[in-house]
């Protein structure tokens, strides 16, 4: 092969399409032709650099502006193929109205799971060979938009936006761990202690996870709500969680600590040892 | 992805059942943001673009031939979009491209990251701007998006040697450009 025949295949190389005959080919011609070599490691410092640039996420606005723009359009078409049973709809909507979140953070991602529950419900409509497997493909796109709502619903700055999306986390059988970081993140920081009281709730249900286990017992000793600490007290009771005892001792030397809580420490002990 | 599945949702999305395009949105708009943002630099822009191809893609949804795979059309609709921006963008004051780097890096948080590697990361993204938009763009459909020559090929309604001919000019220019922007660098 000339130069030009050479050439013309470094992409193949680079991708590593080029077959073995064809690789060797060109590692031979470039050991000998320098004009070629030279062509090939500008090509290859190319296709190497472009390796560092990273595959980044977008910010949370973008699926909240898809779901509205998809909700608006469906809305939109909805009532154009509307004709006949416009009024009963109409009531159905007054229903709806009355128990819908009245702020945009809460609907957008509510909209999102009942777009999700419309996709499986039409497809469990229908019925035939394969269908299993497309619903159970479906499930686990839905339990993955079921995790990313509740995740953008921690997130927010409303107390009760928060509330929501720990609900939402409590509805999942299998939480991943992006998922329990912002529980516990929502049980360590967050700044209202309702939030705080929820998300010993909601990692209660996941309290046969090791990680979650472990992690409740890291947080006994950075809590400083009473009421907090009582609840977390209770469920390590509950749970029988033996690695707690450190870190109910360490409170109970606390000086500082209050008197009721204290007394609960105490009994949540007893309980352990 | 599966790329017959993509073809069947999105026919059921033609023919009424708008609401699927949600399970085309879930697999496909982050790597659909990641080409805008390499092809950009700008974090914000590639947002507004990946909005701007969904809503095309409802918008003419009754023009998407089953037999075509989805992500070719998709990324069909992708570089309308970016013609559309590019053009937007010359009519008004544009923003200097040093700064649209500087937007796009501090879009990225990536702590304890090497200074070595954000050196390298933002001269590979100056001399990627120096490529012609063309060549920039069949260049990271090639390398990042997952699309076959033959497919790119469709995509641009060229052959699949002419791609072949712009990935190699394009490496060639890039290899070329970062080595001329690193000696500018340490000299």
């Amino acid at each position: 092969m000339n130069c030009h025949d050479i050439q013309e295949r470094f992409v193949d190389y680079l991708t590593g399409d080029a077959n073995p005959a064809v690789r060797r080919a060109i590692q031979e011609h470039v050991a000998s032709c320098a004009v070629c070599r030279e062509e090939l490691e500008t090509m290859t410092l190319a296709w190497t650099k472009l390796g560092v640039l990273p595959e980044q996420k977008p910010g949370p606005a973008l699926r909240t502006r898809f779901y509205t723009m998809l909700e608006t359009y469906k809305g939109r078409l909805d009532e154009e193929t509307a004709g006949a049973g416009r009024r009963g709809r109409a009531r159905l909507a007054d229903r709806i109205a009355a128990w819908w979140p009245k702020t945009p953070a809460s609907q957008i991602p509510l909209s999102a799971l009942f777009l999700a529950a419309g996709i499986m419900g039409g497809i469990l409509l229908k019925s035939g060979p394969g269908r299993s497997v497309e619903i159970a493909r479906l499930e686990a796109e839905v339990r993955d938009m079921r995790q990313q709502v509740s995740l953008s619903l921690l997130d927010r700055a409303s107390p009760s936006d928060r509330l929501s999306g720990l609900s939402f986390a409590s509805q999942l059988s299998d939480p991943n761990p992006r998922t329990l970081e912002a529980l516990f993140k929502a049980l360590d920081e967050d700044s209202n202690t309702n939030v705080r009281l929820a998300a010993v709730d909601a990692l209660y249900l996941f309290r046969n996870d090791a990680r979650v286990r472990e992690g409740l017992v890291g947080s006994l000793t950075r809590q400083t709500s009473p009421m907090v600490q009582v609840a977390l007290i209770n469920l390590l009771a509950d749970i029988k969680e033996t690695r707690a005892a450190e870190a109910l001792k360490s409170l109970i030397a606390n000086r500082e600590l209050r008197p009721e809580v204290r007394q609960k420490a105490e009994w949540g002990l007893r309980k352990l040892i | 992805m599966a790329p017959h599945d993509d073809s069947l949702i999105m026919t059921d999305v033609r023919e009424g059942e708008v609401e699927k395009l949600a399970i085309l949105f879930e697999r496909h708009h982050l790597p659909l943001y990641n080409f805008f943002l390499r092809l950009t630099g700008n974090g914000a822009a590639s947002e507004d673009l990946v909005q701007d191809v969904f809503v095309r893609i409802l918008k003419y949804r009754s023009t998407y031939q089953a037999q075509s795979p989805f992500a070719i059309w998709m990324y069909q609709i992708a570089r309308n979009a970016h013609i559309d921006y590019l053009r937007k963008r010359r009519d008004k004051d544009t923003v200097p491209l040093d700064d649209q780097w500087a937007e796009a890096a501090s879009h990225e948080p990536q702590p304890g990251e090497a200074l070595e590697t954000r050196r390298e990361r933002a001269l590979i993204r100056k001399a990627l701007d120096s490529l012609p938009e063309n060549k920039r763009e069949v260049l990271l459909l090639s390398r990042f998006q997952n699309l076959k020559y033959r497919e790119i090929a469709e995509l641009q309604g060229c052959s699949e040697g002419a791609v072949k001919t712009i990935v190699h000019r394009a490496l060639k220019d890039l290899g070329r450009a970062y080595t001329a922007l690193q000696e500018g660098v340490t000299s």
